[in-house]
């Protein structure tokens, strides 16, 4: 019934406010979605084609060879696993080294939990890029540069801050009576944690997930500062390096830019329901 | 049962990985920057204290003001332009229903899942004097088509119309949601009421969304200020310091011009100014919500007299 009262205005308003919406709605689309669509374009033509009056070109052949020079000399598929790995683990350690705190935070009795709590939420409030240059210094004399932990670390502790406001608040609002008679049944404290209270917490862990993932998948301010050979290079550097190395070649860019945004892209369109949802509970509650 | 959750040792093992990660990866890094911001390191070899000299230079440098005049005129961008096109497009698309509800969503959100990286050289091409987008629409539509987007008068523009563009999925999509979250009986009641979609907005709408409004204007003001790496990749501040903002000024100071000592003390006013703003802007939404919630108290309270 109310979803034909909410669309009405859409479906059975007058043809003038019709026509306003969807020419909005398109203007809009086209906006966001144009600039993409001249990048694919761009990155199937030659350079020489590229020097034109037209919006869009119309290659004489499609050339699949820019992709092929951004896929090998690009370090595609090694950056490519370089960021998969560091951000899957970002993701499993933000979310039990979070869900574990606010375990401690909301259940259990100690004097400090309210103190404990207010510092590790005051992270979301430090600008990650005031801690470059410091860091970067630590990170130097311990020999910690050009490893995958100079990423991990300050990933998993930037995005803690989120997961642990989320978490706390979603662990709130479960019932204690389920863990009170696992106790009774004799279950020691990490049962409680890892068997009883964490598979219900799966909501909230996928909204953390999703969070982190966003967080960090794109990021490459610390890693270009923190990293110097190829080994732990995330995939954003096959934009940066290619383009220096590429610079009179633009359509081999164009696909190098293709090619780097295609992963997020395709998983966004897969998974556009659950990143959907998990954004807007994380932005909201956040 | 009491005994188990308050020991010690189980809540030390719970809570020290978190607290041990904020110590090493945010504590750390704050303290050391205050250290180095009161010397003239320039990042190698020795260096001495300077006292508040860094601090004193930072009150006399235009730069660093310029970068805050932008972080303001973004934060304007974000609030006047990106804000009412995303929240009118988010009332539109939840009425959509449906299909196409779905794609704009989707069509909407995809520049944001994209990499800064992606995104800044994209859009120095869309700018490029030579066969860039911008300037062909141009002449497409008849003009010359000649303007150097990243030119010194209208750079600013330029980067305050990719971090509007960029970030519009994110502040639709929050919007969206909120929208999502109003009871529908509301809008039923309106349509029975016979009010048309621009009266269901601001009458409806609206005044409903006020708390989301508070959530996306807060975020909106901290990530103008934080702004960072589309720029660095897009103008590095420049030309001149035209496009220049705090953190990326603060980076340029420590690792290109190597005054490492003065970067830090940059540091340590951006971070101060990033806390006080988010602390100012929880306050003032939460002083407003207080009041309104007596406001209502009262209302109620004069029914029930009645």
């Amino acid at each position: 019934m109310h979803t034909k009262a909410k669309s009405s205005a859409i479906k059975h308003g007058s043809p003038f406010s019709r026509a306003v919406i969807w020419i909005l709605l398109i203007v809009v689309a086209i906006i966001q979605i144009f600039p993409l669509v001249w990048l694919l374009d761009f990155s199937l033509a030659s350079s020489t084609e590229m020097f034109t009056n037209g919006l869009l070109i119309i290659p004489e052949k499609f050339r699949f060879d820019n992709y092929v020079k951004a896929f090998v000399d690009g370090n595609f598929l090694w950056y490519l696993k370089n960021s998969f790995l560091i951000n899957v683990l970002a993701v499993v350690i933000v979310v039990l080294v979070s869900f574990m705190a606010a375990f401690a935070i909301t259940r259990m009795h100690w004097k400090m939990s309210g103190l404990v709590k207010m510092i590790l939420l005051m992270g979301m409030m430090i600008p990650i890029h005031a801690t470059l240059l410091p860091n970067y210094k630590i990170y130097s004399t311990i020999n910690m540069t050009d490893t995958m932990w100079s990423l991990l670390i300050p990933y998993v502790a930037f995005s803690m801050p989120q997961a642990l406001f989320l978490m706390t608040g979603f662990l709130e609002s479960i019932p204690k009576s389920l863990e009170e008679a696992a106790v009774i049944d004799g279950c020691g404290i990490f049962r409680v944690v890892f068997g009883i209270d964490m598979p219900m917490m799966k909501p909230s862990i996928a909204t953390v997930s999703i969070m982190t993932f966003l967080n960090n998948w794109n990021e490459f301010m610390m890693a270009s500062t923190y990293l110097s050979s190829d080994k732990w290079k995330t995939l954003p550097f096959s934009v940066l390096e290619f383009t220096g190395e590429y610079s009179s070649n633009y359509a081999a860019q164009f696909a190098v830019m293709a090619l780097t945004a295609a992963p997020a892209v395709i998983v966004y369109i897969i998974l556009n329901k659950q990143i959907t949802k998990g954004v807007a509970l994380g932005a909201v509650k956040g | 049962m009491k005994k188990m959750y308050s020991n010690k040792a189980v809540i030390a093992v719970l809570v020290g990985p978190g607290l041990l990660l904020f110590a090493f990866a945010v504590l750390a890094p704050i303290i050391l920057s205050i250290y180095y911001g009161f010397t003239n390191s320039t990042g190698m070899g020795s260096y001495d204290f300077v006292g508040m000299k860094n601090y004193k230079e930072l009150i006399h440098d235009e730069a660093f003001f310029i970068s805050i005049r932008n972080s303001a005129l973004l934060a304007l961008g974000f609030i006047c332009i990106q804000h009412p096109i995303a929240m009118v497009t988010a009332y539109i698309l939840d009425r959509l229903g449906g299909r196409a509800e779905h794609f704009f969503r989707c069509v909407f959100f995809i520049p944001n899942v994209i990499s800064v990286a992606v995104i800044a050289y994209l859009w120095k091409f869309i700018y490029n004097p030579d066969f860039g987008l911008l300037n062909n629409i141009i002449k497409f539509f008849g003009g010359e088509g000649k303007v150097n987007w990243l030119g010194q008068d209208i750079a600013i523009w330029s980067v305050l119309i990719v971090l509007i563009w960029h970030g519009f999925g994110w502040g639709m999509l929050i919007y969206y949601t909120g929208i999502k979250n109003i009871d529908p009986t509301l809008y039923e009641a309106a349509s029975i009421d016979g009010a048309g979609s621009v009266q269901t907005f601001f009458g409806i709408t609206l005044p409903l969304m006020k708390p989301v409004i508070q959530v996306n204007v807060t975020m909106a003001l901290i990530s103008a200020l934080k702004q960072m790496e589309t720029v660095y990749l897009l103008t590095n501040g420049g030309p001149g310091n035209a496009t220049q903002f705090t953190a990326n000024y603060l980076y340029q100071q420590a690792f290109r011009a190597f005054k490492y000592g003065y970067g830090n003390a940059i540091g340590v006013v951006f971070i101060i100014l990033c806390v006080v703003l988010t602390v100012i802007t929880n306050k003032v939404f939460e002083d407003r919500d207080l009041k309104e919630e007596k406001k209502l108290n009262k209302i109620s309270m004069r029914k029930e007299a009645i």
